[in-house]
């Protein structure tokens, strides 16, 4: 009469139910309060803690997914920037005669190249990550900022990938690394920290209004030659660094060089980047969590 | 603590905007004319005036450790609000709710899976997101595979995987969460009959564990053997929480009837309405369980304002998953009337009814002369087929036992 499998299912999901249940949490009972906001600052960071096993665990998803489908692979991790180079070597470098400070114009373009394509990807992935993941924001409860924050962290590989080729061109251009190589690490760090700043804010506009898509390519690109990568900064008259250096992927970019190259190291734009990002992901922290509130009830 | 309680909420409330200035836009081009207009003109005719709407409404409830609550009310009374401000995916406009215990929401089986990744990977990925470590989900991983019975197919992409195979792994992964505290949507169940069942059981084995469990459901059969209480929300508010016979009670009679949604009247048509459905058993009890086997008395009350020629009514039962089951017919069955008006009840005997356990809805609809002009239609009351040898995964629509007969096979049987 009945299905006998159904029953076997049964039977056996009960049992490994209750074998199961050595519940060590059952101990040490979390109590969760629900309430509505409290006020501006009610940020709630400490939430995030228990939280970051999934961070990791969203992290790795996104690069599972980044090189699963694609025939090459990894390989986009060196096509993309080496393209990018290649085209400027040659047309700034060669036909435009672009100075580049004397380090050879291939290195040169490659060392601004590789943090900015790294801040870019990171930029896209942590303003469009909500939007993406709208499914599960609406159906499951995570804290919101792990999306930007994995968004941030997934395209780190691609850089290092990179970073690997560039070290290999240095090699061919007898530009030898030094422990300023080192500093890549932290100005890496200070990319994301910058991306993770705009990202906080471009991201619960998108959630609303769906055009930040459309915009942010355009915005990327504008930026790109706002930016110090295919002309270096030494092109800016020096009265109006500090103005030009507001532009907080300056500071990176310029950093990175020094870190590739050598040369002089300019400390003004690092601080001010750091200031301007700093003062942006305050406010950025502010705002997404004030939007998160609404993020399922919108998205 | 003196109680010891699971969950406690105060007053929350839940409000959302009606066709208000920011929801109603979706581009930032709408926002711009919107703004560009009223810069220019007075306010052109807002299209909706701002509206409010508490879908959650000063909900206030007290939840012991162990104890099992059933969320019932229509839909859009709040129950799915209420689950979602409990498991934090909606923030509550006010109130305030405290939860002492690991909580699992199981309001939708397999957000979270993606299509390019493997079982395995999304085994992690899926408990991770339901709130596992990675050591629960690796110790856990054989017990989650073996129990989805897709063990061979572990490694493959879930992009390859059928729909069954998908929610099988995924609702085994969310199986062996072991949550304290479940907050469980009958939703994530609709359609497989399996399924449902499996997510009963699960239910129960937690259960037995001492967990605490919140369960929303249309299906009174289920929370009847779930749930020893029942909070009812009717517009966002509770109006009942209490004992679920009588809780059940109250819901029953509040939602007897509904209009059916495929019925428009004819403009100066007749005016003919159903006022009532009722059902009785051969003693004349109101009643919403019926054994398997017992005859059924359908009474339907009819207002007729305008005189039907030659009227029809008919009345059908369809099964809860729109499983058309049946249906009687008066002027086919032999009751034959010219003309009739005025207010009074019409009443059907069933057969003995050979439907296999489930919830079962009764329709009726009055036409004119044969099937000529549909007068009146109504969604009308529910009820349970209990049945004592068949569970609820047996299958099909009727149940009537046959003779059996082998041929030309060696038959052994065992001896007493």
């Amino acid at each position: 009469m009945t299905n006998p499998t159904n029953l076997q299912t049964l039977n056996r999901l009960t049992a490994s139910i209750e074998n199961l249940r050595d519940g060590p949490h059952a101990a040490r009972p979390v109590v969760t309060e629900i309430r509505p906001t409290k006020g501006l600052f009610d940020l709630e960071l400490e939430g995030l803690w228990p939280y970051r096993e999934l961070l990791g665990v969203l992290v790795k998803r996104d690069i599972q997914i980044l090189y699963r489908q694609a025939a090459l692979g990894i390989a986009w991790a060196i096509l993309q920037p080496a393209f990018s180079v290649l085209i400027f070597a040659i047309i700034f470098g060669h036909f435009a005669k672009m100075p580049s400070d004397g380090i050879p114009y291939p290195i040169f373009a490659f060392a601004g190249v590789l943090p900015w394509t790294y801040f870019a990807e990171a930029l896209r992935r942590s303003s469009n990550g909500l939007v993406s993941e709208a499914e599960l924001i609406r159906k499951v409860y995570f804290p919101r900022l792990l999306v930007p924050v994995a968004g941030v962290i997934a395209p780190a590989l691609d850089f290092f990938v990179g970073l690997v080729i560039l070290l290999g061109l240095m090699l061919v251009y007898g530009v030898m690394p030094t422990w300023n190589l080192l500093a890549v690490v932290p100005l890496l760090a200070l990319a994301g920290f910058q991306a993770l700043a705009i990202g906080l804010w471009l991201g619960p506009i998108n959630v609303r209004f769906r055009d930040i898509k459309y915009t942010l390519p355009f915005l990327i690109q504008i930026w790109m030659y706002a930016s110090p990568i295919v002309y270096p900064l030494s092109l800016i008259p020096k009265e109006w660094h500090w103005l030009y250096s507001l532009n907080p992927m300056v500071g990176v970019i310029e950093g990175f060089r020094w870190a590739i190259a050598g040369g002089t190291f300019n400390v003004l734009p690092l601080l001010i980047s750091v200031a301007v990002g700093s003062v942006l992901i305050v406010g950025g922290l502010v705002f997404f969590k004030h939007m998160e509130r609404t993020f399922a009830d919108v998205i | 603590m003196t109680k010891n309680l699971a969950i406690s909420a105060r007053g929350l409330g839940k409000r959302y905007r009606l066709g208000s200035s920011l929801s109603g836009h979706d581009s930032l081009r709408d926002l711009i004319q919107a703004g560009a207009r009223s810069l220019f003109r007075q306010p052109a005719k807002d299209p909706k005036p701002r509206a409010e709407f508490w879908a959650l409404d000063d909900v206030s409830f007290d939840i012991e450790r162990g104890e099992n609550v059933g969320i019932i009310g229509l839909n859009g009374a709040g129950k799915s609000t209420l689950l979602k401000i409990l498991s934090r995916i909606v923030t509550p406009t006010e109130g305030t709710a405290r939860i002492e215990g690991r909580l699992g929401a199981l309001l939708e089986v397999g957000t979270g899976f993606h299509h390019e990744l493997t079982g395995r990977e999304n085994v992690y990925l899926y408990g991770a997101i339901l709130g596992m470590s990675r050591q629960e989900v690796d110790r856990k991983f054989d017990a989650i595979v073996e129990f989805s019975e897709i063990a061979d197919f572990i490694d493959t992409p879930v992009k390859r995987y059928s729909s069954g195979m998908y929610v099988r792994l995924a609702f085994s992964v969310a199986a062996h969460l072991e949550p304290d505290i479940l907050l469980l949507d009958e939703v994530l169940a609709v359609g497989d009959f399996t399924f449902q069942r499996k997510c009963m059981d699960f239910a129960h084995a937690l259960e037995r564990k001492g967990a605490t469990i919140l369960f929303v459901s249309h299906n009174m059969f289920s929370i009847k053997s779930m749930c020893q209480r029942v909070i009812y929300l009717k517009k966002g508010k509770v109006v009942y929480d209490g004992p679920t016979d009588e809780g059940l009670k109250v819901y029953e009679s509040d939602c007897r009837l509904a209009a059916a949604p495929w019925f428009y009247p004819d403009a100066g048509g007749k005016r003919v309405s159903i006022t009532d459905i009722a059902l009785r058993d051969s003693s004349g009890q109101d009643r919403s369980v019926f054994d398997f086997g017992e005859q059924m008395t359908i009474q339907v009350q009819i207002n007729a304002l305008d005189e039907i020629e030659d009227p029809n009514v008919i009345i059908s039962i369809t099964r809860e998953d729109e499983v058309h089951c049946g249906s009687f017919s008066s002027s086919m069955e032999g009751l034959k009337i010219d003309r009739m008006s005025g207010v009074g009840t019409i009443e059907l005997t069933t057969p003995p009814l050979k439907l296999v356990s489930d919830k079962y809805t009764i329709s009726v609809v009055v036409r004119e002369r044969g099937f000529e002009k549909m007068l009146s239609a109504q969604i009308g009351t529910s009820f349970h087929v209990k049945h004592d040898f068949l569970s609820e995964t047996a299958f099909g629509v009727f149940y009537e036992p046959a003779s059996w007969r082998i041929a030309e096979m060696e038959t052994r049987s065992k001896q007493a």
